[in-house]
């Protein structure tokens, strides 16, 4: 309204006045942006910022290139290990997925930990988080099915410790410490209850009922665990939803080869199970659709 | 078995415990923060004479420096609390609060200089330190939104100094925030919160030029303009 009024006024005085008036709303802003000094300290203030600006946006590019690199490896590894059926080809699978998980540390894991170095870490928690939980998701299956126990927050973090040689000093070494959160730590957990639930569904297929069962508890003490917990994040608990899904299905599993695993053919259960209705809803998470499924 | 159940117990117990700890640390920020914070509202509180008494800003923004320097006592202690690397964990507790005394201490020394106040010299106001690497310091984008905050309140000044017959400060106000406009063209936003405030800055900017239109033609602008003064009456 008030614009308007000004186009009107402005229309009434270009009338009265002479053609060469320059008194119009852009005139004076032209006028205020011409007489801007072109290296004022402003400027070259803004010039700096803009640096520090661009250089935080790219290494967040660069560490989500990374991330995205991890998980992608992580879930073949995974995949690798589900594969392997009989026991010796488990072994196999292990050591296989042993190697490739070795490959991840020394390669871009290593790399966050180097683009981190002189950076405050937490900045960019957000940009690696994803690539960090599904890598702690394949290495604790792996560690679990390689020694029947799951691998540590401070084993990982032992294991993403460098030393780094300095090029320029070629004598002095450095320490390179790869930050993966407790909290992402946590979260691979939350996610490794749905390898488990497959695993056991697998293991009854492949005749393993021992498998199924141990898979089942350890589901189970996990699920457990995060019950206990108290204060976490938000993103945990949105997961726990999933978790406490996976204990459905593994102690539905669990009780079929119980009550009718000497009957039905092994190969037959796990359809037989999967199709049972659903007790909990199934949130719209696209996050578990893809990965935990099993369908 | 019984391994598995160890292993797994400890993981959670272990897990339990630094929750513990950080909510303990969480707490005693925001303390902190409750404190800190008080004070920054009580600065704007007394900048707001600037709207209407022109005799009552060198006093007032002598009142602010006081209540700057309480503030960067608070800091002090938040900077002891957090630890080093940890600034970013905990940034949510700070982050508004310390966006607000970005502007407070860039409008003041804007009143009492009619300069920009840097990175480096708001920094050293609240937390002296400005790196990264420091631990606890000012963050860049808290100390831009700081300067998008001042624009806005500047943005009123022009108005009300009008209203209060100085025709002057405008046009004083009008230059500066140009310039930091041009300023915030040569910065590549991403899609975040400071994009978003930034494209905010074109409402000051319309509202301030509009004010100095508002003087130009009705000849009220003092002197360089008086040719244009001359047809008009």
């Amino acid at each position: 309204m008030l614009f308007c009024f000004h186009l009107i006024s402005l229309g009434k005085y270009r009338n009265n006045r002479h053609r060469d008036n320059k008194h119009t709303l852009s005139s004076v802003a032209r006028e205020t942006a011409v007489s801007l000094p072109a290296d004022s300290p402003i400027l070259a203030m803004f010039k700096t910022a803009a640096l520090k600006l661009n250089a935080r946006q790219d290494r967040h590019e660069r560490l989500v290139k990374l991330s995205r690199d991890i998980t992608i490896e992580s879930k073949r590894i995974i995949f690798l290990l589900h594969s392997a059926i009989t026991k010796e080809a488990c072994e196999k699978a292990v050591s296989e997925a042993n190697e490739r998980l070795q490959k991840l540390v020394k390669g871009p894991i290593k790399s966050i930990g180097l683009e981190l170095e002189n950076v405050p870490a937490y900045l960019h928690s957000n940009a690696v988080t994803a690539g960090f939980q599904e890598f702690i998701e394949a290495q604790t299956l792996c560690s679990l099915m390689e020694r029947q126990s799951i691998i540590t927050w401070r084993e990982v973090q032992n294991d993403l410790t460098y030393e780094v040689e300095d090029i320029a000093k070629d004598e002095s070494e450095r320490t390179v410490v790869t930050m993966l959160t407790q909290n992402d730590y946590m979260l691979g957990l939350a996610d490794l209850t749905g390898e488990l639930m497959r695993r056991a569904i697998n293991s009854i297929s492949s005749g393993e009922s021992e498998e199924c069962f141990n898979c089942c508890q350890n589901v189970r003490e996990l699920y457990t665990g995060f019950l206990g917990v108290t204060g976490c994040g938000r993103e945990l608990v949105r997961k726990l939803g999933t978790t406490r899904r996976n204990v459905e299905k593994v102690e539905g599993a669990a009780y079929a080869l119980r009550v009718r695993g000497g009957e039905a053919p092994g190969a037959l259960l796990p359809a037989a199970l999967l199709a049972a209705p659903e007790p909990w809803p199934e949130p719209a998470l696209h996050h578990d659709d893809h990965d935990e499924g099993f369908y | 078995m019984m391994n598995g159940n160890l292993v797994i117990h400890n993981i959670f117990s272990e897990f339990q415990k630094s929750l513990d700890e950080e909510q303990e640390l969480r707490e005693v920020i925001r303390n902190i923060c409750k404190e800190v914070d008080s004070i920054s509202r009580k600065t704007t509180t007394v900048l707001q004479v600037i709207h209407y008494n022109e005799a009552g800003i060198a006093p007032a923004c002598l009142q602010a420096r006081e209540l700057f320097e309480e503030a960067n006592a608070g800091y002090a202690k938040l900077k002891d609390a957090v630890p080093s690397t940890k600034y970013y964990k905990y940034q949510d507790h700070w982050k508004f609060m310390t966006q607000r005394y970005c502007y407070l201490i860039s409008l003041t020394i804007w009143l009492e200089k009619g300069i920009m106040a840097t990175h480096e010299t708001v920094a050293e106001v609240l937390v002296s330190a400005v790196e990264e690497k420091e631990g606890f310091h000012l963050d860049i984008e808290d100390y831009l939104v700081g300067l998008l905050n001042l624009c806005s309140e500047l943005s009123r000044l022009a108005v009300n100094s009008v209203t209060r017959g100085d025709y002057n400060r405008p046009l004083q106000i009008s230059k500066f925030v140009m310039e930091l406009n041009a300023g915030f063209r040569l910065l590549n936003f991403k899609n975040d919160h400071l994009r978003k405030r930034f494209d905010a800055l074109k409402y000051d900017v319309k509202k301030i030029e509009e004010v100095v239109y508002d003087l130009s033609i009705r000849g009220l602008l003092p002197k360089t303009e008086t040719d244009g003064m001359a047809i008009e009456s």
